[in-house]
């Protein structure tokens, strides 16, 4: 018994930064170059590993997703109905395990991002962040892109009130214009789609629209830490599902003195994480778990990184210290 | 004033806080299994008492005296100056104060006034600045007091409330600004290295600060609340390494009190929580009392004990721009000064601290003058009697006159709550 009380003590004093840090170079290194190992874990994964890249390990959910949804009504009650079933479960399957870690701690493109951060950092640029009003309502974009890229790849194989069927340049729309399809291919030297697509009107506006994109997220990052991430529609639709996740945050509400250094660390620059007393799961849609609130809290077992109901890491004051102490003097 | 008027008045005072001083610890003294490490601080109030001003304190350093907790004290440190709270609890002082000052005003400020109006002379060139946070309407006016005596004052200007992103973005420019003027106040430089050192200093302060308020919670207590209320008091003017290293001592102490089985009063002493007004030395008429009559304060909350260090800074990044808003969230965000409204936080970490610390009632000092903790008594006496614990409200002052009913009232609280506790264990068994 006393055994696991240490253990769980010296985790509590970790830095799961750089823990985080190892986790992310490991799962990038996978994701984008394992396909020379012939590995792949999947393509239904609730990230973005990109199909496009060649040697992807595993590939994202959301270009499947939107071949599926381009799927006429007529057909859904047969075997392609259940292939988008299967496929959707698998997705969720994978996602409950690590539940929106895959953003903090897999993603590839967030990754990227915090690498980019990395970077500001070492060129003292100061992290920029959104006033909370603005927040509230970028926040509101991600869920219109994954109604889009439903919407869209559905006009392709059905038609609305009567309207003509969209032509299949528009297919995967969210593919032409993710900023993954750009730049993680880049990481295996393959600069082709870094161009834009003058063939069709669709694809022409579609890959245009992905550069300017890419381009955003570049400068973006190197300003507001995990830019992109406020935006993407893959955030969106593990939100649905995150409250089945088997791991979790949350919150002691009765134990926060709202001090604020949560929020301070938060790359997705999520107030409630702070100013939230009353909910116990704290996984907000922006959040991507990443943890960095857990290691600035003061208060014992204030916030607390659970699977299921069994804490794995949780804020404490000695670990606080210890934290800022290294910080302090390193 | 002539000349010949005000040294005899210094005279007096003097002679006053010495005798109030040496009163209020030889109280302390006269309780039985003091931790040996508290000589240290015995020893320091000792030497306040008798005359010690601030420089005794500073050595060569520049002096920032502060009027309040909400003087962000790592900006202070990292320009390499001693930050000194200069509140007072002197009853002498406040006597001078009371001279000039109207009789319905708050004794801290009064007596602080009056501190610094007799002491003008031996200190007016010690200090490089008063920084007066504006909180109460009383400090607000103490600053134009304060600078028409001629001192040095920055008013430094603070939201009424703490909820709004517009409330945090004024204090932070507000702290930024203070930075700058800080600089020149002191003649040197803020740097990010500096900054960090000195955020690292006070963050190790209040990593024994932490270690210290989990021990006084343990049953049977092992440290008086009237003696910790000396050591956060310390914290005032003592020099940061010295003060941490002298807790230090106690705290391992303590420790092996712990081990030990060492206690300083009977395990069914009740355990109580302090409250409001700031029980600043030598005015710890109330604590004593409290503890003289068999009650042990287990925790407090108030703005010269347990808030001075309950809250620390973590910055993301070692840069200026990252750390001087971090530092300046420390001192508005988990504030729970009756100054702020709403001030709901107070209400819920007084909830939390009865919890965590177990206690059977909660003693509610209110300072006659001070309105802000007078007009929160009734948020506080209601959420506490929601859940049952009862609450005794004192209103007082620096003199010594009302000790007699103030005794008797104390009295009667805490045997009512062994008395229920009685009850309790009856119905139990
Ligand atoms: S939110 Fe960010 S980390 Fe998560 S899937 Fe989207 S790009 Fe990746
Ligand atoms: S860091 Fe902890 S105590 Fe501070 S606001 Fe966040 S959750 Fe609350
Ligand atoms: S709320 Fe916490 S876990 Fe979620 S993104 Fe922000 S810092 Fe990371």
């Amino acid at each position: 018994m006393n055994s696991l009380k240490d253990l769980r003590r010296v985790v509590n004093h970790a830095s799961l930064g750089r823990f985080r840090f190892y986790v992310q170079l490991f799962s990038f290194v996978l994701l984008i170059y394992g396909g020379y190992l012939a590995i792949n874990v999947g393509n239904q994964l609730p990230t973005f590993a990109c199909l496009y890249s060649d040697l992807h390990g595993g590939a994202c959910y959301l270009l499947g997703f939107q071949h599926q949804m381009a799927t006429p009504w007529s057909q859904l009650f047969g075997g392609r109905g259940l292939a988008i079933l299967i496929g959707l479960a698998t997705f969720v399957a994978f996602f409950v395990v690590f539940n929106k870690a895959w953003c903090g701690f897999i993603c590839p493109l967030g990754t990227l991002q915090d690498w980019l951060s990395s970077l500001r950092r070492k060129l003292n640029i100061r992290a920029a962040g959104y006033s909370e009003p603005v927040f509230q309502r970028l926040s509101k974009i991600k869920y219109v892109l994954l109604a889009l890229l439903i919407l869209i790849p559905m006009a392709i194989g059905n038609s609305f009130f009567g309207l003509p069927k969209l032509g299949h340049d528009w297919g995967v729309p969210f593919c032409m214009i993710c900023p993954g399809r750009t730049i993680l291919p880049l990481f295996t030297g393959d600069f082709s789609q870094l161009a834009i697509d003058f063939s069709s009107l669709a694809k022409l506006t579609l890959t245009a629209l992905g550069l300017a994109i890419t381009g955003l997220l570049i400068i973006g990052s190197l300003f507001k830490p995990r830019f992109f991430c406020l935006f993407c529609p893959m955030s969106a639709l593990h939100y649905i599902f995150s409250r089945t996740g088997l791991l979790r945050l949350t919150k002691n509400g009765a134990k926060c003195t709202r001090c604020g250094n949560c929020f301070r660390a938060c790359d997705m620059g999520i107030r409630a994480i702070a100013d939230d007393l009353e909910s116990k799961n704290i996984v907000k849609d922006d959040c991507m778990m990443c943890g960095k609130c857990i290691e600035v809290c003061p208060e014992d077992g204030c916030l607390q990184a659970k699977v299921l109901s069994l804490p794995v890491y949780e804020s404490t004051a000695e670990g606080f210290f210890k934290r800022m102490n290294r910080k302090n003097n390193g | 004033m002539d000349d010949e008027l005000k040294r005899r008045l210094l005279k007096t005072t003097r002679l006053h806080l010495a005798m109030e001083g040496e009163e209020t610890l030889q109280r302390l003294r006269e309780f039985s299994e003091r931790p040996a490490a508290m000589e240290y601080f015995y020893t320091l109030f000792h030497q306040l008492a008798n005359g010690a001003g601030p420089a005794a304190m500073a050595g060569e350093r520049k002096i920032i005296a502060t009027m309040c907790m909400q003087v962000p004290q790592e900006l202070i440190l990292a320009v390499g100056a001693h930050p000194l709270r200069l509140c007072s609890g002197a009853n002498a002082y406040d006597q001078v104060g009371a001279e000039f000052m109207p009789a319905k005003s708050c004794p801290v400020i009064r007596a602080t006034l009056g501190m610094l109006r007799v002491n003008q002379s031996l200190w007016g060139d010690t200090m490089a600045g008063i920084v007066v946070p504006t909180t109460c309407d009383q400090k607000k006016k103490a600053c134009e007091e304060l600078g028409d005596m001629g001192y040095p004052v920055y008013s430094l200007e603070m939201p009424a409330g703490k909820e709004s992103d517009l409330a945090r973005y004024y204090w932070q420019e507000s702290v930024k600004q203070f930075a700058v003027d800080l600089e020149k106040m002191v003649g040197r430089r803020l740097t990010a290295a500096g900054l960090r050192q000195a955020i690292a200093k006070v963050g190790r302060a209040a990593a024994l600060f932490r270690q210290l308020h989990g021990l006084r919670g343990n049953r049977p207590p092992i440290i008086l609340g009237s003696d910790l209320f000396l050591v956060y008091n310390a914290y005032f003017f003592d020099d940061i390494e010295r003060w941490s290293r002298a807790v230090e001592v106690l705290v391992a102490e303590l420790e092996q009190r712990r081990q030990n089985g060492v206690r300083v009063t009977n395990r069914r002493a009740p355990r109580l929580l302090f409250t409001g007004s700031p029980p600043i030395f030598p005015n710890f008429k109330v604590p004593v009392l409290v503890e003289q009559s068999g009650g042990i304060i287990v925790v407090d909350e108030s703005c010269s004990s347990t808030r001075l260090l309950s809250d620390s800074v973590a910055y993301d990044q070692a840069s200026l721009n990252d750390m001087v808003p971090a530092v300046a969230d420390r001192y508005l965000k988990p504030c729970t000064c009756p100054c702020l409204t709403p001030n709901q936080d107070r209400l819920r970490k007084l909830v939390a601290m009865a919890d965590e610390f177990a206690v059977d009632g909660v003693v509610y000092q209110a300072f006659a003058g001070c309105l802000p903790y007078e007009l929160e008594r009734r948020q506080v006496n209601e959420t506490l009697s929601e859940r049952g614990i009862p609450m005794l409200y004192v209103e007082t002052d620096y003199s010594p006159e009302d000790s007699g009913q103030l005794s008797t009232r104390v009295e009667a609280f805490i045997e009512s709550i062994k008395a229920r506790k009685r009850k309790q264990a009856r119905q139990q068994s």
